[in-house]
């Protein structure tokens, strides 16, 4: 019997592989020139006329006198400029011995005879004409997907400097790029990356700087995905980077075209995508999560002072719990007299442990985090209510904790937040929990031991063949963007892990 | 992608010799060599390093003969396989009794000093498990680490040393002498061995990125090490004076609990985590050292997976001793004096080998098997 259902279900598949081998074999015919033949295919190819948006429009071109059918979609393509500049011409046109190309006057018109290319585009929003005693039909650009306009960047806010960010068109994107540089050398490279979504990816990099074993790395990883369907960036994002599991980004996601335009004059590759209004910029190390464009924006000193104010926040925010934590549990001989008085005073009355007190904030503040990110607009002052009186003032009143622990999760909280990558800021967040478990159990001790764990896991990661860490180590010819910044005359090298073909900017 | 394996530059290099031989001033190694020197204790260091100089000199001379072979193929093809592989398994032994010695010690520190009431277990166990990810990370990267953070442990060690000197009294120091020069000469050069660590170097020259890098890194760590210990111990006797020194284990633990800052009185939990860090680096290495030898006497080729057993075994080895305080240190006495004419001799056995088979005439021409 099991031997039986299972020649059943075989010979089930075969069947679906003959249906769609026959599609198959459609989409990869030429076709016709009779017109009225192509057009019946097309139409059960679209379902036709179930599928509401799908139109085709039957024109006698007046002049030549051909029978001729336009077909798109008239939901992502441009009706208006099809009206004036496709339908008109041919309706209106006088000479009788003009070639179609000549007639129309849309931008681009292409000439297409496979079945299964003229499908793509028309999914792509373009119309597709097809005339009688022809064997190929006129692709005419004319798409046109709904998008919102070029808005202010949400998520990577500066003072000082441009202010626009991507939307969710690729096209825009990509004009937003080649704004800012103006140049033939700038690619943009268009790969299909899903099987049955079709979604494109744009691959975004100069020719002559881009190291060309590191492009093929990156085409050889994005055209290896086989999958139905991926809809934007944060998604391919994931299928493509090498550490899954890690709580390290090791693939840098911004929003903001200045951002990713400096990162492509310095020999990386940026990819973008229909529906992400984003840019993912590889390879990606330790230095490009910790950094924002604002710092060079301004002027030396001032650029500096960000740098540095975030390396202590970045600090702050990892190990003011755990600390606390720890020298109160462990090594409380460390803290002056005074002081040690002044938290055991505080401490007197709460019933936990310091580690059990710690946690029991550092969750309440994640808690009152995510909620103000979910949280309906019109009920998110209420956010602030809870977390500000119910937790911080109440629960010190109720002596769950002490004053001194709001002060230290609110330090750390507040610090978390000069961390602007969100990849990284979850990072940091994240070990935070680790480190505080760490200092509960062992003190000063299970801190450092994690932490040394931490960067010798952090040196052997590695992002598209570059270490995490470098130019810091391994040391590679760099302009030194580390911790700090140079003068911008100073910062005269492309980073030398990426293996630019110039090295030398001028 | 293929990841292709990493030379090491000279920057981590350097680090990483300095975490191996300049963390000894930490433990009880100065208190060795007071304990005979009396207070001119701090000139061994430089005495030693002198000496030093012989035998890295005649090493480096052998090895630039053979390109990016390291020491155990290079004592394959000097000696013959049967004595090379005696002479490697002692080599190995040394290195495992000092691992494991070393690690008691530092895991008595921890216990001793800091975490009086958590089980000895715990603290060694925690030690190796850190170590052993270290070490199975690999050289390159734990070279990176070691770079990372050498810069803020040198800092860490100055800090110190600025306040001890602040606090201590220059006049300690005399007589400069201690028992007399030649006592001075004679004792040092019997704890030759605290150096000896720049034999197992050698084990390196192939991971390193090129010969130039080698002999230049190795001759500076030398002399930032020497520097870095004497100072160290000169500070330690300004603090202390010699008497009590002779009877500390530990000085530099007891030197960060004597310090203070302005209203920080106990400031020994702040100099802790730098000091933590510089010994998990250093043991990753320790760790990598004995598994490259293991592999190389075994014929085992991913010699990285043996690092978490060996660790395992130095946790219980390490753990035997009932009182490490005063065990362990005549172990390690005992053991500097007898690693001294091995890192002395065997240098000069190579040197001697390579010259009477003539090596160095046709240097270049030759490739080993």
């Amino acid at each position: 019997m099991l031997k039986k259902s299972l020649r059943k279900t075989h010979r089930k598949t075969l069947a679906n592989e003959q249906s769609s081998s026959k599609d198959i074999k459609l989409k990869e015919s030429d076709i016709q020139s009779n017109l009225e033949k192509t057009i019946d295919s097309f139409k059960s190819i679209y379902s036709y006329p179930d599928n509401q948006d799908v139109v085709f429009r039957s024109i006698e071109i007046s002049g030549i006198n051909k029978k001729s059918t336009i077909l798109f979609i008239n939901t992502i393509t441009d009706s208006k400029a099809l009206e004036d500049y496709v339908i008109g011409p041919l309706l209106n046109n006088k000479g009788s011995s003009q070639k179609v190309e000549d007639i129309i006057m849309i931008q681009s018109i292409e000439r297409i005879s496979k079945v299964g290319e003229i499908i793509t585009q028309i999914n792509q929003g373009n119309a597709a004409l097809f005339v009688e005693g022809e064997n190929h039909a006129y692709l005419l650009g004319a798409a046109k997907f709904e998008s919102r306009s070029v808005e202010k960047a949400q998520n990577e806010n500066v003072v000082k400097g441009p202010k626009e960010g991507f939307n969710e068109k690729a096209t825009t994107n990509i004009s937003l790029i080649r704004k800012r540089v103006k140049s033939e050398s700038l690619v943009v490279e268009s790969l299909m990356i899903s099987k049955r979504s079709k979604n494109d990816v744009f691959i975004v990099y100069e020719k002559d700087l881009v190291s060309d074993k590191l492009l093929q790395n990156v085409k050889n990883r994005v055209n290896a995905l086989d999958v139905d369907a991926i809809q934007n960036l944060s998604l391919l994002e994931q299928y493509i980077e090498e550490r899954k599991y890690s709580i390290f980004p090791t693939i840098l996601y911004t929003e903001r075209p200045d951002r990713a335009t400096s990162f492509i004059e310095d020999g990386y590759i940026v990819l973008l995508m229909d529906n992400s209004p984003d840019a993912l910029v590889l390879p990606a190390t330790f230095w490009s999560f910790y950094h924002t464009s604002e710092e060079h924006y301004l002027r030396f000193p001032y650029g500096n002072f960000t740098r540095l104010l975030r390396i202590l926040a970045l600090f702050i925010t990892l190990f003011t719990s755990s600390l606390y934590v720890a020298v109160v549990t462990y090594h409380s001989e460390m803290v002056p007299p005074d002081l040690l008085l002044a938290i055991a005073a505080t401490r007197e009355k709460v019933p936990f442990p310091a580690a059990v007190e710690v946690f029991i904030m550092e969750f309440a503040f994640e808690l009152i985090r995510e909620a103000g990110l979910r949280v309906p607009s019109p009920i998110g002052p209420t956010i602030g209510i809870v977390g500000a009186l119910i937790l911080g003032q109440a629960a010190v009143q109720a002596n769950i904790v002490s004053p001194i622990v709001v002060i230290i999760v609110a330090l750390g909280g507040l610090s978390s937040f000069a961390i602007g990558d969100i990849s990284m800021n979850f990072t940091v967040r994240i070990s935070r929990f680790l480190l505080l478990f760490s200092a509960s159990f062992m003190g000063l001790y299970g801190i450092t031991a994690l932490f040394t764990m931490g960067i010798f896991y952090m040196v052997s990661i590695k992002s598209f063949g570059v270490p995490y860490l470098s130019p810091l180590t391994p040391s590679y010819a760099s302009s030194g963007d580390k911790i700090f910044r140079k003068v911008l005359q100073k910062e005269m090298l492309r980073p030398g892990y990426l293996k630019p073909k110039d090295l030398k900017k001028r | 992608m293929e990841q292709s394996k990493q030379l090491i530059g000279i920057k981590e290099y350097i680090a990483i010799v300095l975490l191996m031989v300049g963390t000894k001033v930490t433990d009880n190694t100065p208190s060795i060599l007071f304990e005979y020197i009396k207070n001119a204790g701090w000139m061994a260091p430089i005495i030693n390093g002198l000496i030093t100089i012989i035998p890295i000199y005649l090493l480096i001379k052998v090895f630039t003969n053979y390109k990016g072979k390291s020491l155990v193929e290079v004592s394959d093809h000097l000696f013959g396989k049967f004595f090379s592989f005696i002479i490697l398994l002692t080599i190995l032994l040394v290195a495992f009794v000092a691992v494991i010695v070393d690690t008691a010690i530092y895991t008595d520190i921890i216990g001793t000093m800091y975490f009086t009431k958590t089980p000895t277990i715990i603290i060694y166990g925690i030690l190796m498990l850190v170590c052993a990810y270290g070490a199975t990370r690999g050289f390159e990267q734990i070279g990176s680490v070691a770079w990372t953070v050498f810069p803020y442990l040198q800092v860490s060690l100055f800090l110190a040393l600025i306040l001890t000197i602040g606090q201590g009294n220059a006049a300690f120091l005399f007589p400069i002498l201690g028992d007399g020069a030649w006592d001075v000469v004679k004792e040092s050069s019997l704890r030759l061995s605290i150096y000896a660590d720049f034999l197992y170097l050698f084990l390196f020259y192939p991971y390193i990125k090129s010969v130039k890098v080698f002999k230049k890194g190795t001759w500076l760590a030398l002399m930032f090490i020497i520097i870095n210990i004497s100072i160290t111990m000169v500070c330690y006797i300004f603090l202390f004076d010699y008497k009590t020194i002779m009877q500390l284990n530990y000085p530099y633990h007891e030197v960060i609990r004597t310090i203070s800052l302005g209203f920080i009185i106990n400031m020994e939990a702040f100099f802790l985590p730098f000091w933590l860090i510089a010994s998990f680096v250093r043991f990753s290495i320790y760790l990598y050292i004995n598994a490259i030898l293991l592999g190389h006497l075994f014929k085992i080729k991913h010699f990285e997976y043996l690092i978490p057993s060996l660790a395992t075994l130095v946790v219980f080895i390490g753990m035997i001793p009932e009182n490490p305080t005063f065990i362990i240190f005549d172990i390690k006495e005992k053991l500097l004096l007898i690693a001294t004419p091995l890192f002395f001799l065997l240098p000069f056995l190579m040197w001697l080998i390579a010259k009477l088979k003539g090596e160095f005439k046709h240097a270049n021409k030759r490739d080993i098997r």
